[in-house]
């Protein structure tokens, strides 16, 4: 045995992490055992944080003497994170080694949702289930398995499987998060998400919490900083003093759904004061069409453009913005012209908030992107480019083709724009009799406490001739599960694989999730063929179960399914999950063979080392890339649109007779104008225009004691439903009180804990008050990310953060929740769930919110107009009461709004634009 | 080679991933925090801003917890200047708690033994940074060697403009903050929070056993109120317990008599009192020796490790007054058994002799406890010059208060009545007087200090100070006292020392109460 000897450095000089080529064997002193030195030995293992999105990196501490994790620190090698985390990360250990977890895979005994369970095998889960889908495909019912995804935690992999099954059954949490902020990107360029270059900007407007939530925070909340050190100045638009607007030069609180006025205001001020970038916008914004759809009367010049929409947005004014958002004008006109100062260097984000709380929010990105084209701050350093080209999802070996059904639960052709599948209908949809659903994966999803409208989805759930089979994939008990007929224990992020890429900043990253204790036992010589072997328990990964249930739904290949889970190495066996991304890291990912050969190792055993790989660096200006000799040999080029292609495949454009890659869009160009709204019987939002929310404050009358509800901020410190198996972040924050203004607070005779009654179109709830000057007069927030429960004393959610509930209908479609208990010590074997100190776990306020589906981009609109008063006499805190029938007819109320595709042959969705799970051309059409 | 810490506010962005990973690293307990943060909001809608602030120790150069601890358990490393803390030695006498002005150390429930911030001592040793400041994502958490110019920590402290928290404490601090927020460094410079922050219920809405309700101050009484009318509340804060109840404030008390006990005796002695009175000769060692039993008992008794109490015996810390009061006591125990043991068998001269060192230890261990109360430098209340004085008149006066009740069943002379009255009379209005003139109305030297003072007679003890602490225990005594030379029936002295006595309890109650009631962080 080696003697350790401490690499004290005579500098002072210290690092940060230990070298790379100690991983394997690293020892450092006992914080335990401390001020004695005892030496502890440990494997480092990088994995990749499954807690929010962003995907940053960590580094597993394997304790050798006992094989335990001892504690996650960052992973250095990861070019998104670079070692950093926010506190969920280090929060992983807790997810670990929490005593509430799920460890063996449950099936229901008695009746769906009464809480009664047994443990199961996974072979009989995987038998079960594989009979099921089986026969399902045999009877080409193929939109009756449906696999409904939360945290995706991966690039595509699922979308093989499903693919591979020939089913459309790929449903999302997207609409209750962004499909609004997505639509309005797709629309200008074609990708769904901003990659902002926050760290070279020299102006940044941010309208998320992206210093504290948001896409991405810790890499996004680095890169802030890092400009803002630089002398970047930050303009933040949000309803709420965030942490983030605290840390702002301009805080400017809009009334909900005001933010496209104000943006457009901006956008007024920088085209009256002639400060848009002629340069840029001529090349890049497909004005000749605008003109010659709108203005066919005049030439289509660029002048006449100009002149045409300053005309357009003349009557954006600041002082009209500051009637629509209380805003004051002179800081719109403020923030407006340094973002002009700015030019290229001009970023901005928006992801969920405004555009996933108003109806039309879907304008918000629009409007924001308008700044970034006026500026010519698209794709440049400093500025914001399209997503896609700082994502990068490496293609997995073979293919499955496209499905040949179409799921019109999913994609009702009353919402053909819809940017995700309209899950939030999927209750009523059911409960119309659009279809039924087989077979129903929800996979770390929780839309019973999530969604709006859980009671409905309570409904739906408990009824087995809506949903056949229920296997609910979850690394956490959750309300949701509960209904489940399998509870599949699925691990955390230290212990599954996936492959994640973010657009975190200019440039592109993989990073590769492991299960470490599976990595480590390897790494000393144990043979794991599963990973549910080394994981806690029998908690498998989604990955590997996939492969197992595809392998067991077409044992022979008869179905066409065993040839995409075929080996590629060993040809018709089955394929292991090394193998897959073996496969993966020696053939989709550029550049990381030769830096895995240079190490003398494979590119697995690269990935296994490092974790992560940056796979480009400095991507600016990608719509500017000529396209190549190759590419050109046989291309024709519209003379019209200039749009080339080949083979009847769009390849790019000629900008200055020059071919190039342009943007993925129509026209190929940045599209101001959208031919697609027109197309789809929304021409009066073909341009970027303000929608008046269902909140506008005309609808508001506060004399009535009407307030307009945020319900929508996250905190820094959680993640949805899947943080509360983390102690240390529920001890930091475990409540969500309704924000109220000292106005407010006044006129409605409140004080900071005093109990009210917020009442919603469908039903209200029972919450605390905390009277903040951090709200605008007139509104009220509350956070969503708290307010738990579960049905059980002992079981069916995590006792360090759910109350225990009783909650049951007491009469047709109404519900009514009260809690017996709130948060309190318990039993277990960390001593620290003894310790519990604080008593509440929050209201759970989603579920008296109907579905407000917009129109347009299918988003759910989560603020709520509601009445809020003083709690009344029997009004216990926590409460919840909602009616399913009113619920049904607010669903009913919005569906009215909606455009439907008419007609056979309608186009059920526009064929350019991205969908998940991308079926065939063919089924495109309405028959 | 100097570590220090520096959070540039300029990037923090209040994410505890600080406080997580610390918890991480140290497996630190739910409830306590070797680092935190705090937050504050100030101004009005809609020119108002939240501010964070990394809150933990501040590893001083002149570390007031290391001379407060009886045992050497804390200790600043001469290799780097960190301040680190050995649990093994810890006997969780918490007067490292008091001494501390950051509010850095609390007690760990799993070892039941002081603990904080040690700049991860043991990852610097192997040449890794602290985790805080590793996993922090904007790199607001910055450390480094303080001794050497071209450090990072070095260059920006030249540069930018930088604080420290309670620099008029003298205690060098060693973390040092850029751009933040007068309100979130100095606790009276925010209004705590009622019952909820942001989202979470403030500690001090539960008593989870130890937990305390500190004086809430109010709106106008926040600092920044004053000064430029400056809104400031706290909006997110952890729980910082107070370290000493009953047991601290009832061990005064039975230490006060037990002196007193023995004092009045010894005094009586070279006064001439003493010989052929049982109450003097006799009660006096052993009302003294009794009351420091229970003295010696609520101390072991207030101990976090009570198992390890005899280690400041054998590795005492000399400039520790805990230290140094328990040898005081053990001295002061020792004379007093031996003058019984040597009046039982007769030894007269010897008893006469002991009279001497035993009046001298009486009055030591009367006031030790003055500068054991000056090593709480956390504790502005208690930094009161007048308390040696004030622990002597009390002990005079708890001395006579005991003997004279001791006296009804203890035989005794007229005279020695009348000495043991006129002391507690005189004692009593020499009390009333430091309490009243020394301890509350002269100005104080912080606002904290006075703020606490004004807690006691106009605030939130305000009644049991003036009806409990004056009126029954100064007013009614001196009353009583001054009636029995003109006719009232010298029973009433018992009365009187009852009074007095409880008063004085009452007072010491206050005053351990009040003396911790403000926030340090």
């Amino acid at each position: 045995m080696s003697v350790f000897k401490p690499q004290f450095p005579e500098s002072g000089q210290l690092a940060n992490y230990p070298p790379v080529d100690q991983w394997d064997d690293w020892t450092e002193y006992d914080p335990d055992a401390w001020p004695q030195k005892v030496t502890k030995n440990y494997m480092l293992v990088p994995t990749v944080c499954f807690n929010c999105e962003a995907a940053c990196g960590l580094l597993a501490y394997v304790d050798k003497e006992d094989m335990r994790i001892r504690k996650f620190e960052g992973n250095p090698a990861h070019p998104g994170s670079r070692g950093r985390n926010c506190a969920k990360g280090p929060a992983t250990i807790n997810q670990v080694h929490d005593p509430e977890r799920i460890l063996y895979p449950l099936k229901r005994t008695g009746p769906r949702g009464s809480g009664q369970w047994e443990r199961t095998t996974w072979d009989e889960v995987l038998d079960s289930l594989a009979a099921r889908i089986r026969k399902a495909l045999q009877e080409n019912r193929r939109t009756e398995v449906m696999y409904h995804v939360g945290r995706p935690g991966h690039d595509g992999y699922m979308d093989r499987v499903l693919q591979a099954w020939g089913v459309d059954g790929h449903n999302s949490h997207t609409n209750v998060c962004s499909s609004a902020a997505r639509l309005g990107y797709t629309l200008w360029q074609g990708a769904d998400r901003p990659s902002p270059d926050h760290a070279n900007s020299r102006f940044m407007l941010l309208i998320s919490a992206h210093l504290e939530t948001g896409h991405y925070f810790n890499p996004h909340a680095q890169r802030i900083i890092e400009g803002k050190i630089s002398g970047a100045k930050i303009a933040v638009i949000d309803t709420r003093l965030s942490n983030t607007a605290s840390r702002a030069d301009y805080w400017l609180s809009s009334w909900p759904g005001s933010e496209p006025a104000i943006l457009l205001a901006m956008a007024n001020v920088i085209l009256q004061e002639d400060r848009y970038n002629r340069d840029f916008m001529e090349k890049w914004v497909n004005w000749q069409q605008y003109m010659s759809a709108e203005h066919p009367e005049q030439d289509a010049t660029f002048d006449n453009f100009i002149a045409a929409i300053k005309d357009f947005y003349a009557s954006y004014t600041p002082e009209f913005a500051e009637q629509e958002s209380g805003v004051e004008a002179s800081q719109i006109v403020a923030v407006a012209r340094d973002i002009a100062a700015a030019g290229t260097a001009f970023a901005s984000h928006v992801w969920r908030s405004a555009a996933s709380g108003n109806e039309g929010g879907w304008q918000v990105s629009r409007c924001l992107t308008f700044l970034g084209v006026l500026t010519g701050s698209i794709g440049t350093r400093g500025g914001t480019s399209p997503n896609s080209w700082n994502k990068f999802a490496p293609a997995p070996y073979i293919k499955p083709p496209p499905q040949q059904v179409w799921s019109e639960l999913l994609w009702p052709r009353e919402y053909p724009l819809a940017h995700h599948e309209m899950s939030i209908l999927l209750p009523h949809f059911l409960k119309e009799g659009r279809g039924k659903v087989d077979t129903y994966f929800t996979r770390v999803y929780n839309p019973v406490w999530t969604n709006p409208d859980g009671a409905s989805w309570i409904e739906m759930l408990s009824d087995e001739e809506q949903v056949g089979m229920h296997a609910a994939l979850t690394p956490v008990w959750s309300e949701t599960a509960w209904f489940a007929d399998y509870v599949l224990p699925m691990g955390n992020g230290a212990e599954r694989h996936d492959l994640m890429s973010q657009e975190t900043q200019a440039g592109a990253w993989i990073a590769f999730r492991q299960p470490v204790m599976r990595v480590a036992r390897e790494k000393n010589g144990d043979a794991v063929e599963f990973t549910y072997e080394a994981n806690p328990g029998e908690v498998w990964e989604e990955d590997e179960f996939w492969i197992e249930l595809s392998w067991r739904i077409d044992p022979d290949g008869s179905l066409g399914v065993r040839e995409f889970f075929e080996s590629p190495y060993r040809p018709g066996e089955k394929l292991t999950i090394s193998e897959y991304y073996q496969w993966i890291f020696e053939n989709s990912v550029p550049g990381l063979p030769e830096a895995a050969e240079k190490e003398n190792i494979t590119p697995l055993a690269y990935m296994r080392k490092y974790g992560a790989f940056e796979v480009k660096h400095d991507t600016y200006a990608i719509h500017e890339n000529p396209l190549s000799a190759e590419e050109l040999a046989g291309a024709e080029v519209d003379p019209d649109s200039g749009k080339v292609s080949k083979n009847g495949e769009v390849l790019g454009v000629e900008v200055n007779g020059q071919a190039v890659e342009g943007f993925h869009t129509p026209s190929r160009k940045l599209e101001f104008f959208s031919d697609t709204l027109k197309e789809f019987k929304w021409s009066e939002y073909a341009v970027p225009t303000y929608i008046k929310s269902h909140v506008h404050r005309e609808n508001i009358d506060h004399g009535k004691g009407e307030y307009v509800l945020l319900p929508t901020f996250r905190l820094p410190t959680l993640i949805h439903t899947r943080a509360g198996n983390a102690k240390w972040l529920y001890e930091i924050s475990h409540t969500n009180p309704l924000w109220v203004h000292p106005q407010d607070a006044e006129r409605l005779a409140f004080e900071t804990g005093e109990l009210a009654r917020v009442n919603t179109e469908i039903g209200h709830f029972v919450i605390r008050v905390w009277v903040t000057e951090g709200i605008r007069p007139g509104i009220v927030a509350c956070s969503h990310h708290l307010g738990r429960w579960r049905l059980s004393k002992e079981n069916g959610g995590e006792r360090w953060s759910t109350a225990h509930v009783d909650f049951k209908q007491v009469g047709d479609g109404q519900w009514f929740m009260r809690q017996l208990e709130g948060v309190g010590p318990f039993e277990s074997d960390d001593p620290d769930s003894q310790r519990i100190w604080w008593k509440e776990s929050g209201v759970h306020q989603n579920m008296t919110f109907p579905v407000h589906p917009d129109p347009v981009s299918g988003m759910h609109c989560w603020h709520q107009k509601v009445r809020v008063e003083a709690a009344a006499a029997d009004d216990q805190y926590g409460d919840v009461f909602v009616d399913t029938n009113k619920s049904h007819e607010v669903y009913l109320e919005w569906l009215k709004k909606a455009r439907p595709a008419e007609g056979a042959n309608a186009l059920r969705r526009p064929l350019w634009m991205p969908r998940p799970v991308k079926p065939a051309a063919e089924v495109y059409r309405v028959p | 080679m100097r570590f220090g810490f520096l959070i540039d506010n300029r990037k923090c962005i209040g994410c505890h991933a600080c406080t997580v990973a610390c918890k991480s690293e140290h497996d630190v307990p739910l409830g306590v925090y070797r680092t935190w943060v705090k937050y504050v909001e100030t101004g009005h809608f809609p020119d108002n801003r939240r501010h964070f602030t990394v809150l933990r120790c501040n590893h001083c150069d002149d570390a007031p917890c290391i001379p407060s601890c009886p045992v050497t358990a804390l200790y600043r490393r001469d290799q780097d200047g960190i301040v680190d803390f050995d649990p093994e030695r810890c006997i969780g006498c918490k007067a490292c708690l008091q001494a501390c002005p950051y509010d850095a150390l609390h007690i760990d429930p799993d070892t039941h033994t002081a603990a904080k911030c040690n700049f991860c001592a043991h990852r610097v040793e192997v040449g890794l940074e602290p985790s805080c400041q590793v996993v922090c994502p904007t790199q607001a958490i910055v450390s480094g060697d303080l001794d050497d110019p071209t450090s990072y920590i070095s260059k920006l402290i030249s540069r930018e403009p930088v604080q420290v928290r309670k620099p008029e404490k003298g205690t060098v601090p060693k973390l040092f903050y850029i751009d933040a927020d007068e309100s979130t460094l100095t606790p009276s410079a925010a209004t705590p929070a009622k019952d909820y922050g942001i989202w979470n219920e403030m500690p001090n809405a539960n008593a989870n056993g130890n937990g305390h309700n500190p004086a809430i101050l109010e709106d106008s009484e926040n600092l920044l109120q004053d000064l430029v009318a400056k809104s400031a509340k706290t909006v997110y804060d952890v729980e910082h317990p107070a370290p000493w109840g009953w047991k601290v404030s009832a061990y005064i008390w039975t230490k006060s008599i037990a002196a007193g006990a023995f004092l009045l005796p010894a005094a009586g002695f070279a006064l001439g009192l003493v010989s052929d009175n049982p109450l003097l000769a006799w009660g006096g060692p052993i009302l003294a020796l009794i009351f420091l039993a229970i003295t010696a008992g609520l101390l072991v008794w207030d101990l976090k490790r009570p198992d390890r109490f005899y280690t400041i015996l054998i590795r005492p810390q000399w400039r520790s007054w805990v230290a140094i009061g328990t040898f005081i006591l053990l001295f002061f125990g020792a004379v007093a058994g031996l003058s019984i043991l040597a009046a039982l068998v007769g030894a007269s001269a010897i008893v006469n002799v002991l009279w001497w060192p035993g009046g001298l230890l009486a009055i030591l261990a009367a006031i030790y406890t003055g500068f054991l109360f000056a090593q709480s430098k956390a504790r502005d209340l208690w930094l009161s010059p007048a308390l040696p004085v004030h622990l002597l008149v009390q002990a005079a006066f708890a001395g006579a208060a005991s003997l004279a009740i001791l006296g009804v069943v203890v035989e005794t002379t007229e005279q020695t009545e009348e000495f043991l009255r006129t002391v507690l009379l005189w004692g009593l209005i020499a009390n009333l007087f430091i309490i009243l003139v020394g301890e509350l109305w002269l100005p104080h030297g912080t606002r904290d200090a006075a703020k606490a003072a004004q807690m006691i007679w106009r605030g939130q003890y305000s009644q049991r100070f003036w009806a409990g602490v004056v009126g029954v225990g100064h007013a009614v005594p001196v009353i009583l006292l001054i009636a029995i030379p003109l006719g009232l029936a010298p029973a009433a002295a018992i009365l009187a020392g009852a009074c007095a006595l409880l008063g004085l309890l009452l007072f010491e109650d206050i005053w351990i109460r009040a003396g911790q009631a403000l926030p340090l962080s």
